[in-house]
């Protein structure tokens, strides 16, 4: 007893990292009682984990010079079977008790892997590193020590009981229109606006009133310069005079990017595209939609600058390029907040500023 | 308008007595006092009885500090960071990937029949074996596909192996396609990582640590480093202070923007003895410094006019500035000082 307390104390008198542990420095966690199966025994399997990381083992130069896997395959007199080495992924998912489970998409041997990450853009570098912790300054609201918010009425406001009838009624929308707009946070370390997601956008003319040939060329614009697959989606308005009609005709495109797609194109878009643009002013400063979403349109002669389209602009059939709107989706909770951002992104504003 | 309703409300505050403790300072009393008036009627008898006690001794027992306005300008990294060893072999790892899974390339989409871009594009692909010119001479669609990681000592992953083989690409396609043959293309390379100045070691310079935050860090007269700062005058708001300490400490030759009107941290200063100044007899206990984040645009300091005598300046990254400073100004500054 008594040995038991002067270690106790000495534990406590001595650096941490001295101290020494009584339990096992293996897994933690459960422990069952199959785990002492010889079978299974947890010290085996720690004795087949490399005690090193592979990217520090140093390997003599004789072994790393002569090691060459294709002349190595090459040799073997006879090829393993495909089936032996190669794993296919079913092709359907047929449920949780079938016994042939699909890989999960992150598995590059899944059928839903998508490859990527390839870089780190500058933009997004440029975010993290400069932007982000500026805008936490700017947007900064200081509250003195005992400060209580004023307490702001209720968003949705509660019926008066004038009536029988307001029994049960859902609640009564904001006073002054019936748009309730986003509950904007002030904002902190953990909810500084970022940029979401890119969407282009673009609305083709000549697919309902000629041929199919102008949107199969849009969609090849709009993928080249955003480097996702474009979706095309079908009208949903009846104009007589632009000859559609609710489900009957494709008539637009539109590509989402997200990531680092998005970043690049970001870059290419606020450093290649728009300073070449002849006299634009830049995006009016009344567009978003007032909860942190901005949108700006480009002409078939401004998409046309993408490098991506200049490289081989010839094969575009003359003026099918396409225009399209590209709107430029944030975590911000207002407009203000969303200017803030892109604004520091290198996204022109002019005109008056409506937030 | 506004500024009437606005005085007449800073009269009400003066008049209103007050509940509240004197360490708030003005403005934020002013901000306390500005409450709803439901809330300003439930208020009084909870408040008053838990502050009174606390502001009437305090006056004459608290201690009085100077209080500093600080500049934390500072130069924003002006290219993208060196990438990690596992980052490099991950995104190389990717790309190859995505060759395998990719379609493949359609050259008539990119390529005319017969044209002189299109015969230099089939020698190169025949040398490259891919249409991707960054991931080294690899085919997706070949039999040794499989082979796709890289060996012990392959240059392939570096940044600087890819730059090299972009430039190598376009200069190969200006010289093939062109129709003087006599001359040789020269595409330009891009710039170095590595400036003059981080070569010689100049940490004068802003042109250096291209990849990281540069702050400026000045030597008082007594030989410790810090952040410019010098004392708030009276009816001075903090961020007129600030810009008044940059032009009085490291000149007006200088392209800034101040970020926000609210200091981004402060560093408190306790003497060991409170100062009793000569003259006026005032006692002082420490300075306190509120610092304002600033960037630079175009410029650089220049200390010959300079208020307070200082002896150096620096251009230094987070983890230089840790060298200079004492341990305990580190401490309180390093959480506001971008860690690239």
């Amino acid at each position: 007893m008594a040995v038991r307390e002067s270690s106790r104390h000495l534990a406590r008198s001595v650096p941490r990292a001295f101290v020494p542990c009584n339990r096992t420095p293996a897994f933690l966690g459960r422990r069952n009682a199959s785990d002492e199966a010889p079978s299974r025994r947890l010290s085996d399997q720690l004795d087949e984990l490399e005690t090193a990381s592979s990217l520090s083992a140093t390997v003599p130069e004789d072994v790393a010079k002569s090691f060459d896997p294709v002349a190595r395959s090459k040799g073997r007199k006879s090829q393993l079977p495909r089936s032996r080495y190669q794993f296919r992924s079913p092709k359907y998912d047929r449920g949780p008790l079938h016994p042939h489970q699909p890989p999960p998409p992150s598995d590059p041997s899944s059928r839903l892997f998508v490859p990527g990450p390839f870089s780190l853009p500058r933009a997004q570098q440029t975010y993290n590193a400069t932007v982000a912790s500026d805008i936490l300054t700017l947007c900064y609201v200081h509250t003195p020590p005992g400060f209580k918010a004023p307490v702001k009425a209720p968003r949705l406001r509660e019926w008066d009981e004038s009536s029988p009838y307001h029994k049960n009624r859902p609640l009564r929308g904001p006073r002054g229109g019936d748009v309730l707009r986003l509950l904007r946070k002030p904002i902190k370390f953990n909810n500084i606006p970022e940029i979401e997601r890119i969407t282009i956008h673009s609305y083709v003319k000549g697919a309902a009133q000629e041929n199919s040939g102008w949107l199969h060329v849009a969609g090849m614009a709009v993928q080249a310069i955003s480097n996702v697959r474009v979706e095309t989606s079908k009208s949903r308005a009846s104009v007589a005079t632009w000859s559609i009609a609710p489900g009957r005709d494709t008539v637009a495109v539109k590509a989402e990017m997200y990531g680092e797609t998005m970043y690049h194109f970001l870059s290419k878009l606020v450093d290649v595209v728009l300073p070449r643009i002849k006299d634009w002013p830049g995006v009016k400063g009344s567009s978003g939609d007032s909860s942190g979403n901005i949108t700006f349109g480009l002409e078939p002669e401004q998409v046309a600058l993408f490098p991506e389209i200049e490289v081989n602009y010839d094969m575009y059939p003359p003026k099918m390029i396409p225009g399209c709107h590209i709107t430029l989706h944030t975590t911000g909770k207002s407009d203000k907040d969303a200017r803030l951002l892109l604004s520091a992104m290198g996204v022109p504003f002019y005109g008056k500023i409506v937030h | 308008m506004a500024s009437g309703s606005n005085s007449a409300r800073r009269v009400a505050s003066l008049m209103r007595p007050s509940r509240l403790d004197p360490g708030v300072c003005r403005s934020c009393q002013e901000s306390l006092g500005r409450r709803s008036y439901a809330s300003a009627a439930t208020a009084p008898t909870g408040v008053a009885s838990s502050t009174a006690p606390v502001s009437t001794p305090s006056s004459a027992i608290e201690p009085v500090y100077t209080i500093n306005a600080g500049v934390v300008l500072s130069r924003p990294p002006q290219i993208t960071r060196d990438l990690e060893p596992f980052e490099k072999a991950f995104f190389f790892y990717q790309k190859r990937l995505n060759e395998r899974l990719a379609l493949p390339f359609t050259k008539y989409f990119y390529f005319k029949r017969g044209t002189p871009a299109d015969v230099d594009w089939k020698n190169k692909i025949k040398e490259r074996r891919t249409p991707a010119r960054d991931v080294g001479n690899y085919n997706a669609y070949d039999n040794d596909a499989w082979n796709d990681e890289l060996l012990l000592g392959a240059k392939e992953s570096e940044p600087e192996h890819m730059v090299e083989a972009l430039v190598h690409d376009a200069e190969t396609t200006a010289n093939a396609t062109s129709q003087d043959t006599s001359k040789k293309e020269e595409i330009p390379r891009p710039f170095s990582r590595v400036t003059e100045a981080d070569k010689k070691g100049d940490q004068r310079s802003l042109n250096r640590l291209l990849s990281r935050t540069l702050y400026l860090l000045v030597q008082s007269k007594e030989g410790y480093w810090k952040f410019p700062s010098m004392p708030i005058e009276k009816e001075e708001t903090l961020r007129e202070a600030a810009e008044r300490t940059l032009a009085q400490t490291a000149g007006v030759n200088m392209n800034t923007w101040m970020v926000g009107f609210h200091p981004a941290g402060h560093h408190v200063y306790t003497n060991r003895k409170p100062h009793v100044d000569q003259v006026t007899g005032a006692v002082t206990h420490g300075e306190k410094t509120f610092f304002m984040k600033t960037r630079i645009m175009a410029g650089q300091a220049d200390l010959s006019s300079s208020a307070e005598k200082l002896k150096d300046f620096k251009w230094l990254s987070k983890d230089e500035i840790s060298k200079y400073v004492l341990p305990q100004y580190y401490s309180h500054i390093k959480n506001m000082l971008a860690d690239r």
